[in-house]
């Protein structure tokens, strides 16, 4: 059972870079305005012209020879810790960092690979990109955070997995500080293996849609910087607001389609709950994963009937960012965070017409939130379900 | 961890898959034969060979273990074998969609030989038309997916990829889990696995040992390396278990201050993988026991987790194995020969291309 | 019967079960063991959500048939005779 005498732990920093904006105040105008920044693929060549989520530009100062998604986590990292008012001298604090990404993890690099089979020749600069480019690793050392540091390959759970092992970390005393999240660029080999899946939409997405078919690809990186409530205080300040929760469950079912019956995103739900301490009717809005192809939508709208009801309020904030794989845990936990902070959340882009199937529907305007709590959830390929509660100080 | 609430966990099963065979008994048979050349891999690219330790095919046919996994590949298999050896050696029995079991799997280049076989499909029938089946499997978290799969386990799972110390991370995560009793057990472990890519790479980037010999103990700044593969799985718990192997006391990445109770016997991953091995010397070395098993299964990132295997058999066994390669010239006190030995506590040791140290400290 | 002879739909038929028996990685399952009417998916040959979208690729590098819906697929994918009369009707013959 878990030990519910937790200690508290405070999202103190907040940091987001996709498609929906450069920062978080851009992407919540973004929001609020319901525009959509999808385009056939500029990045790399391909004869896939499926609508795409491109981040428009990542600041130069953190092109420093990475790898796309390196540059992305670096640069929500910044934000983030700025925003938290700890950049510069945290020499006395046990910093960890844990992010989550399918891209970065891999030597997947096919110009290299191409190289290598028409003339035996290995270009180094891009094995040197990939030996150099451990994300975790990276940003500890592009910060000077000295702790724990990790990177978390759970496919589209990873960036929601990252923050649930930050906490577990700060919970345990292994850390005082994490940064956490997830970062992944778009590139050709996710587009061309969903697209090979037959999940990619030749139009834009449209998340719990009945007309839904599939999703969108995006990039992008969502970070939170995580104190203990100790820590924190002794800098002078009082938190905001509280990673509350995290539940996390495997499907053990099919490795490309999630378990039928919704068990194992409800286990990960309710632990999740349970973690904070809290009932399903106190929480105001989840932030679902929602990526807009059939299996997911339905899955995930039968266990938040079962869970929450009918009448919970619940969005995809995919509309706006694309599904951002490794990053989008990461992403959507910073979305939450910040609705609870500005008291609204924008509309579930792309919807249009309930599904009879599914039998509710995500807000389809602004709407404005009350209470305390938000839970963010996330699947993925494998098998994995994953919550976070967040919650606001009272 | 030196200041964390975190106090150890019972290793309760063991399970591995390496060049010399499958289980602990393979393992042991190893350790007490010695060096054993490994198998030469052929590289066209190389306009030769390299010499590689690799897992032989036929121990990853196991039908009854694998039935129904017939699109797992050689990454997925060597993963399943070793996790499911671990919960079978520990006896424990998790009833089919039991939660109370989490997994935490590391590797360092997860499965690249598949992620490159989807390249290769990019590359020869265009980015329209590749194999769903092989996307699916080159992502790190395929062979986690089956682990739970074949124990029919829903507890949490996770795969953490790092190249010097995922193995030390997924440990630290696993005490962590544990202590907040998001499970009452974690299968930890790692996989890593060769091909001929990373082995032409690894050509290009480090010093290869033509004959398989790593030496250990040369502490060198150009160290020598041959590749090799394999999985290791511990069940661990902080329950009371029947016969547990031993104890993991602590691990970590960081923040590695000399520990105040010093280790009988020090291991060394220095196997040629991360470059400069320099900082060994600097280790405080008397009345320290020094070993390194890795010309056992190779050079590999992972080695952390072989060698940790290797620990536990000697403190359950109480006795030292003989270092395969005793190569010396730093003048430590070597386990020269295998034979009966009181034995507390054994440390392994692995710095990374950094000069960072990490360490785990197996005790009785 | 219109175009498609027997002879084609044979072959047809014994080329798409050694592609699927290697394409799959079917375990325990030679060609010559696949009933021509034996379900694909579900009960009898045990196929899954996975296999259908490979069989799509399958057809496409060998038969050069482009399948964009997946509800044709359904219909297309229920047996090997389905299959191989898919196939037949949507690619010439070598007669053409």
């Amino acid at each position: 059972m878990l030990d519910l005498n937790l200690m508290n732990v405070a999202i103190t920093g907040l940091g987001a870079i996709s498609a929906a904006g450069g920062n978080l105040s851009e992407t919540l105008e973004t929001f609020g305005l319901g525009k959509r920044n999808a385009a056939p693929v500029s990045l790399f060549p391909t004869s896939l012209k499926h609508p795409s989520f491109e981040v428009q530009k990542i600041p130069e100062e953190w092109n420093r020879g990475g790898s796309r998604t390196l540059q992305l986590a670096l640069c929500a990292t910044n934000e983030a810790l700025e925003d938290a008012g700890i950049k510069g001298d945290v020499s006395s604090l046990r910093v960890g960092v844990c992010f989550g990404t399918t891209a970065a993890s891999q030597l997947n690099d096919v110009d290299f690979y191409r190289a290598y089979r028409e003339t035996g020749t290995l270009r180094m600069d891009s094995v040197d990109r990939f030996l150099k480019g451990n994300l975790a690793e990276v940003v500890a050392h592009t910060f000077d955070l000295h702790g724990p540091a990790a990177v978390v390959v759970n496919a589209c759970t990873s960036g929601a997995d990252a923050i649930g092992m930050a906490l577990s970390w700060l919970r345990n005393d292994v850390c005082d500080v994490a940064v956490a999240g997830g970062s992944d660029e778009l590139n050709l080999i996710a587009l061309s293996g969903f697209a090979s899946l037959g999940i990619l939409s030749e139009s834009l997405c449209a998340p719990y849609d009945r007309n839904r078919k599939g999703l969108n690809l995006g990039e992008g990186a969502g970070v939170l910087v995580l104190e203990s409530e100790a820590v924190y205080s002794a800098r002078g300040a009082k938190p905001k607001r509280y990673l509350m929760g995290y539940g996390s469950s495997s499907d053990a079912y099919h490795l490309t389609a999630p378990r039928p019956d919704g068990t194992g995103l409800e286990s990960a739900l309710r632990t999740a709950l349970n973690e904070a301490n809290i009932k399903p009717d106190d929480v105001s809005f989840v932030n679902a994963h929602g990526t807009a192809t059939l299996d997911n939508d339905k899955i995930e709208g039968a266990v938040f009937t079962k869970v929450f009801g009918k009448g919970t309020k619940f969005l995809s904030t995919k509309g706006f960012t694309g599904h951002t794989l490794g990053a989008a845990g990461g992403l959507e936990a910073v979305f939450t965070t910040a609705a609870l902070d500005v008291g609204w959340i924008p509309a579930s882009a792309g919807f249009n017409c309930q599904d009879e199937e599914i039998g509710i529907s995500p807000v389809s305007e602004r709407t404005p939130i009350a209470g305390r709590y938000a839970v963010s959830t996330s699947l993925a390929f494998g098998g994995n379900n994953s919550a976070l509660v967040i919650a606001s100080a009272e | 961890m030196m200041s964390s609430q975190l106090k150890g966990m019972n290793i309760a099963g063991m399970g591995v898959v390496f060049t010399g065979g499958r289980g602990l008994a393979s393992l042991d048979t190893s350790l007490r034969q010695g060096f054993a050349p490994p198998q030469m891999s052929k590289s066209t690219a190389l306009k030769g060979s390299i010499p590689a330790y690799r897992v032989p095919e036929h121990i990853l046919k196991d039908k009854s273990v694998l039935k129904g996994f017939r699109r797992a590949d050689r990454f997925c298999r060597m993963a399943v074998l070793a996790a499911w050896d671990a919960v079978q050696d520990s006896g424990v029995i998790f009833e089919a969609g039991s939660s109370s079991l989490g997994i935490i799997m590391a590797s360092a280049l997860g499965p690249h030989s598949t992620t490159f076989g989807f390249l290769d499909n990019v590359i020869d029938y265009g980015d329209n038309n590749v194999s769903p089946k092989l996307f699916s499997h080159s992502v790190h978290n395929t062979a986690t997916f089956y682990i739970a799969k074949v124990l029919d386990s829903r507890g949490p799972c996770t795969t953490l990829t790092q190249f010097a110390f995922s193995f030390h991370e997924a440990l630290i995560a696993a005490e962590a889990w544990l202590a907040e009793g998001r499970c009452d057990y974690v299968l930890v472990g790692g996989v890593d696995e060769t091909h001929t890519v990373m082995e032409h790479i690894s050509a290009q980037k480090l010093r290869i040992a033509n004959d398989g010999r790593i030496r250990q103990f040369d502490f060198s700044e150009t160290p020598i390396a041959a590749p090799g593969e394999g999985a290791v799985f511990f069940l661990v718990t902080r329950q009371p278990t029947d016969k547990p192997h031993c104890r993991f006391a602590s691990a970590s990445t960081f923040d590695t201050k000399e520990i105040a109770k010093r280790p009988d016997i020090r291991m060394v991953d220095a196997d040629g993988m991360a470059g400069s091995e320099s900082p060994y010397r600097g280790l405080d070395w008397r009345d320290v026991y020094a070993a390194g098993y890795s010309p056992i299964f190779g050079s590999t990132m992972i080695g952390t987790g072989f060698h940790c295997a290797a620990a536990a058999l000697m403190l359950k066994g109480q006795l030292r194995y003989a270092c395969p390669i005793k190569d010396n010239p730093h003048g430590l006190r070597l386990c020269e020969r295998t034979e009966p030995a009181s034995i507390e506590r054994i440390e392994c040791v692995r710095f990374n291309c950094l000069g960072k140290k990490a360490s785990v400290v197996l005790t009785r | 019967m219109n175009g498609i002879d027997d002879n084609r739909l044979k072959e047809t038929r014994a080329k798409l079960k050694e592609l699927l028996v290697t394409g799959l990685e079917l375990e325990d399952v030679t060609p010559d063991e696949i009933a021509d009417d034996e379900a694909l998916f579900g009960e009898g040959l045990g196929l899954d959500s996975l296999d259908a979208v490979e069989i799509v690729v399958i057809l496409e590098r060998h038969f050069g048939l482009k399948i964009k819906d997946m509800s044709t697929g359904r219909k297309a994918f229920q047996s090997i005779d389905t299959l191989a009369k898919y196939v037949c009707d949507n690619t010439p013959s070598k007669e053409d």
